[in-house]
């Protein structure tokens, strides 16, 4: 195969996912960079930040555990700017960030000029959702960054699309579901942004009915601690293929599906006993969030997935995975249509469901769960898959990406596309 | 001068030219032997009898001849008179000087010829050793080109193995695999990742700005 014998060295993967930030050059292989997206402004007041040597204004990457002060500070302190997958105009303390971990991903990989290195053909991946005003910064913050021209060219892709790019399908509908938001994203050849269809609900949402249901067991003190709360949810949550019918399967044998949690290295162990059917709700909140078992808690206080509007987008919050799919495939040609349902493809670690051995019966993964509800509207011939590498595939499309486009197709702020040159 | 005996006249005469007497060389007929500059010298003294014992000319030339692998210059000394019979060129033909005497003087009728002698064999040091060493070297390269060619062999076998394996009609090239090529920077291609192993983006992505994009694509 003949290569772009620079680009095959110099292309370079930025992904901003809501919880990790994924990055590194073309040369890293199958596994990029990862540390959390997210920043920490130290307290310049404080007897510790005078005390020793001047800090950044803003700490990323691994460094930040060792900043870290009083819980009620997190709250305020630690940012974590693509939480929920688009960053409002005037928040400047997430544009910072942003624009720190760039910083920090290109110095970790520093050239030198030297070697015939020019700068780095950066590729960037934000929410499929995300307006023009956030490509906007993105490409500013490369712009004002880039005095030791470490970066030759940048351009900004939507994770559905790189998705697709590292999965190696030209036309399918992605469904990518992060930790804030879902988006669903039809892609044939190029993103068809038209069409896409987003879901104010993500794996937050089943952390937030895990803590409900840890409150009803007993373990409110537990409920403070997120961390903890992501651990027992993929710990103990399933995905029902029908809530109704594993509800009654587990009261049927409540020792089968009895769901208990040892917290390591401490003496806490969570047993919900009796409530241990409550654990298909984790699942079943993330896919569909209509029946009517939420409702109670809804009543109860649990927010309600509202729908939103960030940009010009309507983040919708109660559509279930199903209803969400055929919506964004509708907005498609009609001879389309039964192309892109032969290829749906999930990505992201909120389709992370497991099936412990021995509950097959009740318990589906994600790929089956969208099936079923798609079948349920009487879309009968599809295909639903994970993608290859769910953590890295967005990273893999960028490098893939990065590496093919030709150099001299410009960026074009209609398609959101091509290079955006910095260095001659 | 003249009441001296003509072998202590002869011996004078050479000492006068430098020469030393030295003993004769063994089985050497009788006269002197001496050393003059770097070369051995014997003379044979006939006196006036030689004119009565006719056979005794010859003899004393073939003693002389015989002392030719010994000495360098071989004379023979005899009375003036003698010159007169004998010829000349007899002496040169066989390398040997004639001195005649009188009783007054002594003269070089013929000079001698100086016979170089043959020494000892000159000895080749280590010769045998030498052979040895180069024989072991012609062995071990002998060897190595055993070894050289069974690996050779073995080689072509291999490389016969896969022509025979390989389609004699070469395999069209996808265009997929053709992407955009950059000038100017000659560095070596690095390995790519597993993903990009047959994906059909490739070719879809560097096509990027020479076609109409799609009309559906928002």
């Amino acid at each position: 195969m003949t290569t772009d014998n620079y680009r095959s060295h110099y292309t370079f993967a930025m992904d901003f996912g809501t919880s990790d930030f994924k990055f590194g050059p073309i040369t890293c292989g199958e596994t990029p960079k990862i540390v959390n997206n997210r920043g920490y402004f130290p307290d310049r007041k404080s007897i510790m930040y005078r005390a020793f040597e001047p800090t950044a204004d803003i700490i990323v990457g691994e460094d930040i555990p060792q900043y870290l002060q009083s819980t009620e500070e997190l709250a305020t302190r630690l940012v974590y700017p693509m939480r929920n997958g688009v960053i409002e105009k005037g928040d400047e303390t997430a544009w910072q960030v942003v624009g720190a971990l760039s910083r920090f991903g290109l110095t970790l990989f520093k050239h030198e000029a030297n070697n015939g290195f020019r700068g780095y053909y950066v590729v960037a991946s934000l929410s499929s959702v995300s307006p023009r005003y956030m490509y906007e910064e993105l490409l500013d913050i490369f712009k004002e960054n880039n005095q030791d021209g470490c970066v030759q060219a940048v351009t900004v892709i939507p994770q559905p699309f790189a998705v697709a790019i590292g999965h190696g399908v030209t036309t399918c509908v992605v469904i990518e579901s992060g930790h804030g938001n879902s988006q669903i994203c039809p892609i044939s050849k190029y993103p068809i942004r038209a069409a896409q269809v987003a879901l104010n609900r993500g794996g937050g949402d089943a952390n937030t009915i895990t803590s409900e249901l840890l409150k009803d067991a007993g373990y409110s003190d537990l409920t403070k601690e997120e961390s903890l709360i992501r651990k027992v949810k993929e710990s103990i949550g399933l995905v029902p293929a029908d809530l109704d019918t594993a509800i009654q399967e587990t009261k049927r044998a409540p020792r089968k599906y009895r769901a208990k949690y040892k917290v390591p290295g401490t003496r806490v162990e969570i047993d919900l006993e009796k409530n241990s059917w409550s654990r298909f709700l984790i699942g079943e909140y993330v896919f569909n969030p209509n029946h009517e078992i939420f409702e109670s808690y809804f009543g109860r206080g649990m927010p309600r997935p509202k729908d939103v509007k960030m940009g010009d987008i309507i983040f919708r919050g109660m559509l279930d995975f199903g209803d969400a799919t055929i919506a964004s495939v509708e907005r498609c040609p009609v001879e389309l249509q039964p192309l892109l349902y032969r290829e749906i493809l999930l990505s992201g670690g909120n389709f992370s469901w497991r099936v412990p051995e021995g509950l097959e019966k009740a318990a589906v993964d994600a790929p089956t769960k969208v099936k079923l509800l798609l079948r349920d509207k009487g879309i009968r011939n599809v295909s639903v898959k994970m993608t290859k590498s769910p953590q890295f595939s967005v990273w893999h499309g960028c490098i893939i990406y990065g590496f093919a486009v030709p150099d001299e197709y410009e960026w074009d702020w209609q398609r959101l596309e091509g290079w955006m040159k910095l260095s001659d | 001068m003249t009441d001296l005996p003509i072998e202590e006249r002869v011996l004078h005469y050479f000492l006068a030219m430098g020469a030393q007497p030295v003993e004769s060389p063994q089985n050497a007929p009788t006269g002197l032997s001496l050393i003059l500059g770097q070369e051995k010298v014997h003379v044979v003294i006939l006196n006036n009898d030689v004119f009565l014992l006719g056979s005794k000319i010859i003899e004393s030339i073939m003693s002389l001849i015989s002392l030719r692998d010994s000495v360098n210059q071989l004379y023979l000394a005899a009375p003036r008179l003698l010159g007169t019979t004998v010829e000349a060129e007899i002496f040169r033909s066989h390398g040997i000087g004639l001195l005649l005497y009188d009783n007054r003087r002594i003269d070089e009728a013929v000079a001698p010829q100086t016979f170089r002698l043959r020494g000892p064999e000159p000895t080749i040091p280590n010769q045998g050793e030498t052979l040895l060493n180069e024989l072991a070297a012609l062995k071990s390269m002998y060897l190595q080109m055993e070894r050289d060619v069974s690996k050779l062999r073995e080689e072509l076998r291999g490389y016969q193995k896969i022509m025979n394996s390989i389609s004699s009609v070469p395999e069209r090239i996808p265009s997929s695999s053709l992407l955009p090529q950059e000038s100017g920077y000659a560095g070596p291609s690095a390995e790519l990742p597993s993903f990009f192993s047959n994906n059909p983006w490739l070719e879809v992505l560097s096509k990027r700005g020479r076609e109409e994009a799609s009309p559906i694509a928002g």
